[in-house]
C-alpha cells in the first residue's frame, strides 16, 4: 500500500543514519518485507563503491561546471573560502611569531627552556612546534644531543596545544602529536636507543589511533619513520610493508616527490636485506619521481646509492659511467661532507675496476680527512677500505701499521663496545699478519649495519 | 633557511582555490555527499593544507586525494550507523518472547529468505545471530574465527543483509 511506503525524506535520513532510532527501525521493518520500489530508491542512494577509490575527478575550469547540475554546493564553497581566507592570514602570523619563539626559546638554557614551555601560555603555538620538529630532524645528521633535546620540546609543546590552538580540529591536533612523538622516536632511533624509541613510536601510533582521526600526510610520516626503526632492527619485512602503506598514501594523495623519498627508503631496507636487484629497481624509480631541480640533495643521494649499488654487484663499469654523469651534482652541493663521499665512492668504483692505486689514494684522501673532523666511525670504514687494497696488494706490513694507528685513535673516542670488538679482531688478525679481505668486508660490513644499532654483536668469519 | 620559510603555494592561495573549485564541485558530486556535510569535510582538509603547505609540492593533487579519503570515511561512518539500525532491528525482530502475529511470521521468513541469498559464511553466521542468539565470542568458537576478526566478519555480513535489503545487491567479495 503506497501510504506504508517510508516517504523519500525518510529513506534519504535512513540511508544517511541520520534518523531517530525508532525511524531507523521502521524503514528497516518496512525494507526486510522486501518493496522493490522502496529497494529501488535505497539503491539510488548508495555512494560509490570504495573499490572505485580511483574515481577520475576530470580536469575542468571554471567555464565547464557553472551550470546548475552543482550549485547546489556553491554557498558552501563560498562560506568555507572566506573562512580559510581568514584562517590563512592567521597562519602566517603564527609562522613568524612561531619563528621568533624559538629563536627566544633557543637563547636559554635546556633546563629553563622546558620550564617556559611547560609554564608560558606564549609558547603554546603550533608553529613553534612545527619549527623544533623540523630543526630536530636536520639536527639529526649531525648532532644526535640537540635532535634529542629539540624532539623532547616540541612533544611538551605538542602536550601543552588544545584545539583552540589548532582552529578547532582534533585531527590536526592529532597530527601534531603524533608526528612529534615520532621525531622523538626517530631521534631516539639515531642515538641507538631503541627502547626509548619503541616508546615514544608507540605514543606517536595512539595519537594516530584516536577516535579523532589524522590526516593521511600525518600518517605517511610517522609510518616513515617507524620503517626507519624496523630497519635499523633488521626487521626489514616489517619496515617493507610500512613503507608499502606509506607509499599507497603518497600516491592517493599525488606527491610523487614524497613517493621517491619513500621509494629510496625502501632501497635502503632492500640493501640491508641483501636484495641488490630490488634496490637497483626501486633507485631507478626513485630517481624518476625525485626532481632534482628542487630536491638536488635527495635526488644525489638516490644517484649516489645506486652507483654504490652498482659497483658492489660487480657492475662497476655502470658505475663509473654513471658517477661520471653524477659528479657535477656532487661539485654543485659543494659542502665537504658530499665532496668526501663523492671521493670515497671513486675510490670504491676504482677499486671495482682494479684500479688500485686510484683506489688507494682516494681512500687515504678520505681516511685522513675524517679523522682530521674527528669522524671516528667513517675514518673507521675508510680505513678498512684502504686496508682491503693492502691486502690485495700483498702489504701485510702496511695493514699492520695501519691497524695500530686505527686503533690508537679510536680506542680514545666514542666509538660502541660491539664495534670496537670488531676493529679489535681486525687489528688482531692484522699484528699477526692474517688480516684477509673476507674478514676485513665482515668487519665493514658489520661497522655499517651496526652504526645506529649498538645491540648488533659481531661474529667474525670462520677462517 | 627553513623550509617553512618557502612555503609552495604563498600568495596564490585565492587563485588555487578558484582554480580547483570547479574539480571540488565534481568531486562531491560524485561521491554523492550532501551540501550540508560538505562544509566539515572541506573545512577540515583546507585548514590541513594551510599549515602542512611547506610538505605539500602538488597541493591541488594532495587536496583530491586528502577529500576523496574524507568522503569514503564520511560514507564508512554514514553505514556504519545504517548497519546497527538493520542490525538492531533484526535482533529486536526475532527476540519477540511472544508468538508471532501474521505479520511478524511474514516478517521473519522474508529475513530468513534475505539470509538464504547471503554468501554461505555469512548465512551461518546470520542465523546463529539472530536464530539462535550467539554473542560474538561464541560465534567465534563455533564458526572457528579469532576473537580478534569476528567483529569485522560479523560487521561485512550485516553489510551484505542490509545491502540485499536496500537493493543495491550483494557484494562479490
Amino acid at each position: 500500500m503506497a501510504e506504508d511506503h517510508p516517504t523519500r525524506e525518510a529513506l534519504e535520513g535512513f540511508m544517511l543514519g541520520n534518523l531517530p532510532t525508532s525511524q531507523m527501525r521502521e524503514v528497516s521493518s518496512h525494507l526486510l518485507r522486501g518493496c522493490p520500489a522502496c529497494q529501488q530508491a535505497t539503491a539510488e542512494l548508495w555512494e560509490p563503491d570504495e573499490e572505485e577509490d580511483a574515481i577520475d575527478i576530470p580536469r575542468l575550469s571554471a567555464n565547464d561546471v557553472t551550470g546548475e547540475d552543482f550549485e547546489e554546493y556553491d554557498a558552501v564553497l563560498d562560506r568555507v573560502f572566506d573562512q580559510v581566507a581568514t584562517t590563512e592570514a592567521m597562519a602566517s602570523r603564527e609562522r613568524v611569531l612561531g619563528r621568533e619563539l624559538f629563536d627566544e626559546l633557543m637563547r636559554h638554557p635546556a633546563a629553563r627552556q622546558h620550564l617556559l614551555v611547560s609554564n608560558s601560555v606564549r609558547f603554546r603555538n603550533r608553529m613553534l612546534c612545527e619549527r623544533l620538529l623540523e630543526e630536530s630532524h636536520e639536527a639529526g645528521f649531525n648532532d644526535v644531543a640537540r635532535s634529542l633535546d629539540l624532539a623532547r620540546l616540541a612533544v611538551s609543546v605538542a602536550g601543552q596545544l588544545g584545539v583552540e590552538q589548532v582552529c578547532g580540529a582534533a585531527e590536526q591536533l592529532n597530527g601534531v602529536h603524533a608526528r612529534a612523538w615520532a621525531q622523538l622516536g626517530n631521534a631516539s632511533r639515531v642515538n641507538g636507543d631503541f627502547a626509548a624509541a619503541e616508546n615514544a613510536f608507540a605514543k606517536a601510533e595512539a595519537a594516530l589511533g584516536d577516535p579523532a582521526g589524522a590526516g593521511l600526510l600525518d600518517r605517511a610520516r610517522v609510518l616513515d619513520l617507524i620503517a626507519s626503526l624496523r630497519r635499523a632492527q633488521r626487521r626489514f619485512a616489517e619496515a617493507s610493508h610500512l613503507l608499502d602503506r606509506v607509499s599507497a598514501i603518497y600516491q592517493k594523495l599525488g606527491q610523487w616527490n614524497l613517493l621517491g623519498h619513500t621509494l629510496r627508503q625502501k632501497a635502503m631496507v632492500c640493501s640491508n636485506a641483501g636484495d641488490s636487484e630490488a634496490e637497483m629497481t626501486l633507485l631507478r624509480r626513485a630517481l624518476d619521481l625525485i626532481d632534482p631541480q628542487e630536491e638536488p640533495r635527495s635526488f644525489l643521494a638516490a644517484r649516489h646509492n645506486l652507483i654504490y649499488a652498482l659497483n658492489a654487484s660487480g657492475r662497476s663499469r655502470e658505475a663509473f659511467a654513471l658517477l661520471f654523469h653524477t659528479r657535477p651534482l656532487y661539485l654543485k652541493m659543494g659542502d665537504r661532507m658530499n665532496l668526501l663521499r663523492l671521493r670515497w665512492l671513486e675510490g670504491l668504483v676504482a677499486q671495482g675496476l682494479q684500479r688500485i692505486e686510484q683506489a688507494e689514494a682516494a681512500f687515504r684522501e678520505v681516511r685522513d680527512a675524517f679523522v682530521e673532523m674527528q669522524l671516528d666511525y667513517d675514518a673507521a670504514l675508510a680505513s678498512l677500505d684502504l686496508a682491503g687494497v693492502y691486502i690485495l696488494q700483498g702489504r701485510v706490513q702496511e695493514v699492520r701499521r695501519l691497524a695500530e694507528e686505527t686503533m690508537v685513535i679510536f680506542q680514545s673516542r666514542s666509538i660502541h663496545r660491539e664495534a670496537m670488538t670488531a676493529l679489535l679482531i681486525f687489528c688482531s688478525a692484522a699484528r699477526q699478519e692474517q688480516a684477509e679481505i673476507g674478514l676485513v668486508q665482515e668487519v665493514s660490513g658489520f661497522l655499517k649495519r651496526a652504526r645506529n644499532n649498538p645491540d648488533l654483536r659481531f661474529s667474525p668469519p670462520f677462517s | 633557511m627553513s623550509a617553512l620559510d618557502h612555503p609552495h603555494i604563498e600568495a596564490s592561495l585565492e587563485q588555487f582555490l578558484k582554480r580547483v573549485r570547479p574539480r571540488l564541485k565534481v568531486l562531491f558530486a560524485r561521491y554523492r555527499i550532501p551540501p550540508q556535510d560538505t562544509e566539515d569535510i572541506l573545512q577540515q582538509a583546507l585548514l590541513a593544507l594551510v599549515y602542512q603547505r611547506q610538505v605539500i609540492r602538488d597541493p591541488e593533487a594532495w587536496l583530491l586525494g586528502t577529500l576523496r579519503n574524507k568522503c569514503l570515511l564520511y560514507w564508512r561512518e554514514r553505514r556504519r550507523k545504517l548497519y546497527d539500525a538493520v542490525d538492531a532491528t533484526v535482533l529486536e525482530l526475532m527476540a519477540e518472547p511472544t508468538p508471532p502475529a501474521q505479520e511478524s511470521a511474514d516478517l521473519r521468513r522474508d529475513l530468513l529468505n534475505a539470509i538464504e541469498r547471503l554468501p554461505e559464511r555469512c548465512r551461518a553466521l546470520l542465523s546463529l545471530r539472530y536464530r539462535h542468539d550467539y554473542d560474538p565470542p561464541e560465534l567465534a568458537e563455533r564458526l572457528g574465527y579469532s576473537p580478534a576478526s569476528i567483529s569485522k566478519i560479523t560487521n561485512r555480513c550485516i553489510s551484505a543483509l542490509t545491502r540485499y535489503l536496500t537493493g543495491v545487491g550483494i557484494p562479490r567479495k
